[in-house]
């Protein structure tokens, strides 16, 4: 009872024990049928137990209730069957997203539960990882949970991680054109990070220090959002909290800005790592702002956000009982990798200062604006923001400078009270005093920042976005030519059909089988089939 | 007898200013809220001096969410002993006058060493590797080193294996993450009381799991061979009464070398708490934060990884870190072994919250590798440094007539102070901690462990001498009723806790 949610996941774990996962997809149908008849096998198994344990212990309206779950699943499962059969079942493994009748969350908050109906279906295919397991009696129904929507979130980098690409060792491994990670300038930031003056090891680095960051680097980060945001006053070190990446800064954001079951409303396409840090402690729901990607006349930009857009979907989350407490964006955007012109953002920022919406802003992508005639504003260079108390801004050096395994992440907020209840959780993703000291000084130096990295890197980025969309051209495949961050949003809809999330998903693994991640739209909660991001941010041999 | 959170993080150790007697509610937004509309009681803020803490609750509401004002309020309530320190720090030629810090658990002793080991040249590796993603669970050299160390030092009958570790930013973390990957919202763990109290809050604070203490005696009774101690039988009632209670108990947790009771479990009582928590299927967790710090020769300290065929190794689970052996609190490192895969899983999957830099795993494997400078020059000397602070503190203590308890493991003693209270109420611990405090020297009291008799005191003695010394003389002035300082009202109210920092 308390691990109903095996069952969900049981697919992947037969696969793996069974080494079939990673096969061509003509074992596949095979494949779906061996586990639709474990799964059915223990299902059966479970009512049989349920049978006996209600009736000892419950009134028969449960009972009842509880077998009609199991008898809907039960049938749910056939028709998949049947019509997976129907369909030739060429891949198949839309079979999992559709069990809304079985309470996954077993006993949890209130909360939770709202939260399972909002979420996407988490894409849990071909599981090749030998250490993938899913089904244990030992875990807590969310460790369960955590372990698996991680896991199918992180498949692909996992696997990637197992069999990375490179030039000599492992020219067949994979390349990751999923993964935002920059890797243009590794050699820049090894060498700057190689200098003596990185080096310091002293008493006060080494022993517990305030869990929101060291003073130094409050105030260095202060400067340095001070310079590189434009900011008209300079900005104060109080208000800045230092955690171990900007995951964590937004988890616990959501965690002190929102009670469970609340929303924040954000646009997607965004960066889906947001679903996840907002299910996983906060229980915080994301409210999907639409988007139209088709360009029209009254609409020339796809993608384009307005306020007419945020007005509507927050009246009809309102209607529907949710409580939104806040609005979140990230500028430049992920994965579209275009930037908020400064109107526009006043505008949201109004919007959401009408309703008293927290607007958490996400500018970790803020020096890759690779195109010289686009201006990116910082929300801080506003001259006066129109609600300053509700305005937390995120950044980290894991894009910008490309060392994403620094762990470091900044929120930027005028709220005292935010500020310090983000701290609050400081003890659980402190960054280590050695690194903070280190990020100290890369910050300070601004001399190699804007001499020697911003205009390396910026044109290395250049290039490589040339290179990508002259691919892209050749081949093509349209696409959103913007000039920031480190992907390109392409449209692979041609190749779906039909035009489905399923399609979309069995693409996946054929550019895996040829050795080439590619993260799909429906990661980002794109509403229609067929987006991909693709990450040019790489060296561009072979 | 389930215990509330007290705010207080692994660094600081403070006197709780949250109440610790309430129960908590078993759902996550319930119970928050719950706490949200009820009066906080008057003696909180009587006797931890955060102002009202009902005007910072209601002020909070406009921007915090519900829970968001709880956890602040906490925040900021318990760490009073801590701010105070941080906005009067002792220095030496600064500020003579300054707060001695005998509270905070961290091992001041060996800074010279480590710096000097930090900054060789082997340690100043930067390669593209440490800059990017990492696996989350931890670089593969890390946990390779991680297992040889844990399996030389905690002595294992067969190696350790890389795959069963997990490495993330410290032990506080690792608590968190189990509890969350363990219990369901509002389950609990036990844990034999008096406790390292941050336990409370470690396990609260996202898991929302909570703690049902075994409480232990001070008086030794029955078959008991020392004070203060852990017996099955103890163990089975604490169980029974939170079954009764409609609790449901996942896991047991451990700390041994013991935080704060400096104590030790032999082998045959590990073997009994771990065959008691296998015949009620429950998860052990052991803290072994401390087992390097095993200064007296004559006390023989055993890892529960060093037990040839451990009872129920998918429910064990043990936890290490540098932060006290290696007194490296804020480097935060701390890692998990289990033989249980789908734990290690789990935690690593929340490890993307809990990560460590590159640069820093790649430190740690070094200073993890080179075990002729760990064995030949850092613990012979770390051990006899604080053996040195230990006798001089003890000896005070003996001159003074104040009993303690210390079996030499630790960097505190663990202190009887009961005859200096005019009454047994924790008002009066309660008042005693605050004339120490107001005499310029910070201890932890008992309350802050959820230790059941009012009177203890913590005293951490691996500071380096010139402190040591001014701070034990503090501490005899107000025993021996002489304080510098009167009582006087604290002023700790209006502060903001953040700048308190500073």
């Amino acid at each position: 009872m308390s691990h109903q949610s095996d069952t969900i996941h049981l697919p992947c774990g037969q696969m793996r024990g069974q080494g079939l996962g990673s096969q061509g997809t003509h074992t596949r149908p095979l494949e779906m049928m061996l586990h639709l008849r474990q799964t059915i096998e223990k299902h059966i198994m479970q009512l049989v137990t349920r049978h006996q344990q209600q009736d000892l212990v419950l009134g028969d309206q449960r009972h009842h209730q509880a077998t009609g779950e199991q008898e809907a699943l039960l049938g749910n499962l056939v028709s998949q069957l049947v019509s997976l059969l129907r369909s030739g079942a060429t891949g198949g493994l839309g079979l999992q997203p559709s069990y809304p009748a079985l309470d996954v969350r077993g006993d949890v908050g209130g909360g939770q539960e709202a939260q399972s109906s909002g979420q996407p279906d988490q894409p849990v295919h071909q599981l090749k990882d030998p250490e993938a397991t899913f089904v244990s009696q030992h875990l807590s129904n969310r460790g369960i949970e955590i372990s698996a929507s991680y896991q199918a979130n992180l498949q692909d980098f996992r696997i990637y991680q197992a069999d990375k690409y490179h030039e000599d060792t492992n020219p067949l491994g994979f390349i990751n054109l999923g993964i935002s990670e920059n890797k243009l300038c590794l050699d820049l930031m090894t060498e700057r990070l190689s200098q003596s003056d990185m080096n310091v090891t002293e008493d006060v680095l080494l022993q517990y220090s305030d869990w929101s960051g060291q003073p130094f680097l409050w105030e260095e980060v202060a400067r340095f959002l001070t310079y590189y945001c434009k900011v008209p006053a300079q900005l104060d070190p109080e208000n800045v909290v230092v955690l171990n990446g900007c995951s964590s800064i937004f988890s616990t954001l959501a965690m002190v800005l929102c009670d469970p079951g609340e929303a924040l409303l954000s646009p997607p396409p965004f960066y889906g790592g947001f679903v996840f840090s907002s299910q996983l402690y906060s229980k915080v729901e994301l409210i999907l702002v639409h988007l139209d990607s088709e360009s029209t006349d009254a609409n020339p930009h796809p993608f384009k956000l307005t306020v007419d857009k945020l007005e509507q979907a927050l009246l009809e989350a309102t209607l529907t009982g949710k409580k939104v407490r806040g609005l979140v964006l990230i500028n430049p955007q992920n994965p579209l990798g275009d930037v908020y012109c400064r109107d526009s953002l006043k505008e949201y920022l109004e919007f959401a200062k009408r309703y008293n919406l927290h607007v958490i802003m996400d500018e970790i992508y803020m020096l890759s604006v690779f195109d010289e005639s686009i201006m990116f504003h910082s929300i801080l260079s506003m001259e006066s923001l129109p609600d300053p108390n509700r305005t937390h801004v995120i950044w980290g050096t894991s894009k910008d400078f490309g060392i994403s395994g620094f762990r470091f992440g900044v929120l930027y907020t005028h709220n005292k009270e935010v500020a310090s209840a983000v701290s609050s959780f400081g003890y659980l993703h402190g960054v280590s005093g050695i690194i903070q000291y280190k990020l100290c000084r890369l910050l300070q130096d601004r001399e190699w920042i804007d001499g020697v990295y911003l205009p390396t890197y910026r044109s290395r980025l250049q290039r490589a976005h040339r290179y990508i969309t002259r691919k892209l051209k050749a081949l093509g495949i349209p696409f959103l030519n913007h000039g920031s961050g480190l992907y390109v949003w392409i449209n692979l809809k041609v190749y779906l059909d039909p035009c489905t999330f399923e399609e979309e998903l069995l693409l996946c693994p054929r550019f895996l089988d040829n050795k080439l991640i590619l993260s799909r739209g429906k990661t980002y909660m794109c509403k229609e089939p067929g987006w991909f991001r693709t990450v040019f941010a790489d060296r561009p041999s072979g | 007898m389930s215990t509330l959170p007290q705010k207080e993080s692994r660094a600081p150790a403070t006197c709780p200013g949250s109440a610790s007697t309430q129960d908590l509610d078993s759902n996550y937004g319930d119970g928050l809220e719950r706490e949200c509309s009820r009066k906080p009681d008057r003696k909180v803020s009587e006797f931890c001096g955060v102002g009202d803490p009902t005007a910072m609750l209601s002020s909070d509401s406009s921007y915090l969410s519900s829970r968001g004002g709880v956890i602040k309020w906490f925040w900021d309530s318990a760490e009073e002993g801590y701010r105070t320190y941080h906005t009067d720090e002792y220095d030496e030629d600064k500020n003579p006058s300054g707060i001695i810090n005998l509270g905070t658990s961290e091992n001041k002793l060996c800074f010279d060493l480590l710096s000097s080991r930090l900054s060789q040249s082997d340690m100043l590796r930067v390669e593209p590797a440490l800059l990017q993603y990492p696996d989350w669970r931890g670089h593969r050299f890390l946990r390779e080193e991680v297992a040889r160390f844990l399996s030389f030092y905690c002595k294992s009958p067969t190696p350790l294996k890389p795959e069963n570790v997990v490495v993330l930013n410290g032990c506080a973390s690792l608590f968190s993450a189990l509890a969350t990957v363990l219990c369901e919202v509002g389950e609990a763990f036990l844990i034999p009381a008096p406790y390292y109290g941050a336990i409370t809050q470690h396990v609260y604070l996202y898991g929302n799991v909570r703690l049902v203490c075994v409480y232990l005696d001070s008086e030794v009774t029955g078959l008991d061979t020392r004070p203060f101690q852990l017996t099955v039988e103890r163990l089975e009632m604490a169980l029974q009464r939170a079954n009764s209670e409609g609790v449901k108990v996942k896991g047991l947790i451990l700390i041994n070398p013991h935080n704060p009771l400096g104590d030790i479990y032999s082998p045959g009582e590990l073997r009994n708490y771990l065959e008691f928590a296998k015949r009620h299927e429950l998860h052990v967790m052991v803290d072994e934060v401390y087992m390097l710090s095993v200064f007296e020769k004559s006390a023989a300290y055993c890892s529960v990884l060093s037990l040839e065929g451990l009872p129920d190794p998918q429910r064990t689970h043990v936890m290490w870190a540098t932060s006290k052996d290696f007194g490296m609190s804020g480097l935060r490192f701390g890692t998990l072994y289990t033989e249980n895969r789908d734990v290690a899983t789990a935690v690593a999957s929340l490890c993307r919250y809990h990560g460590l830099s590159g640069l820093v795993q790649y430190q740690m494997a070094q200073l993890l590798r080179d075990r002729d400078w760990i064995n030949q020059v850092y613990l012979p000397e770390n051990h006899a440094r604080l053996k040195a602070a230990h006798t001089y503190v003890a000896g005070e203590l003996q001159a003074l007539g104040i009993p303690f308890l210390s079996r030499g493991a630790g960097f505190f003693i663990w202190v009887d102070l009961r005859k200096f209270l005019p009454e047994a109420t924790f008002k009066e611990e309660m008042l005693l901690w605050r004339r120490f405090l107001d005499n310029k020297v910070l201890l932890s009291c008992g309350k802050t462990f959820e230790c059941k008799e009012p009177g203890w005191f913590r005293l951490v003695f691996s500071d380096k001498a010139h402190r040591l010394c001014l701070g034990m003389r503090r501490v005899r002035q107000v025993l021996g009723g002489k304080s510098q300082v009167a009582e006087e009202p604290h002023s700790c109210q209006t502060r903001e806790p953040r700048s308190q920092h500073r």
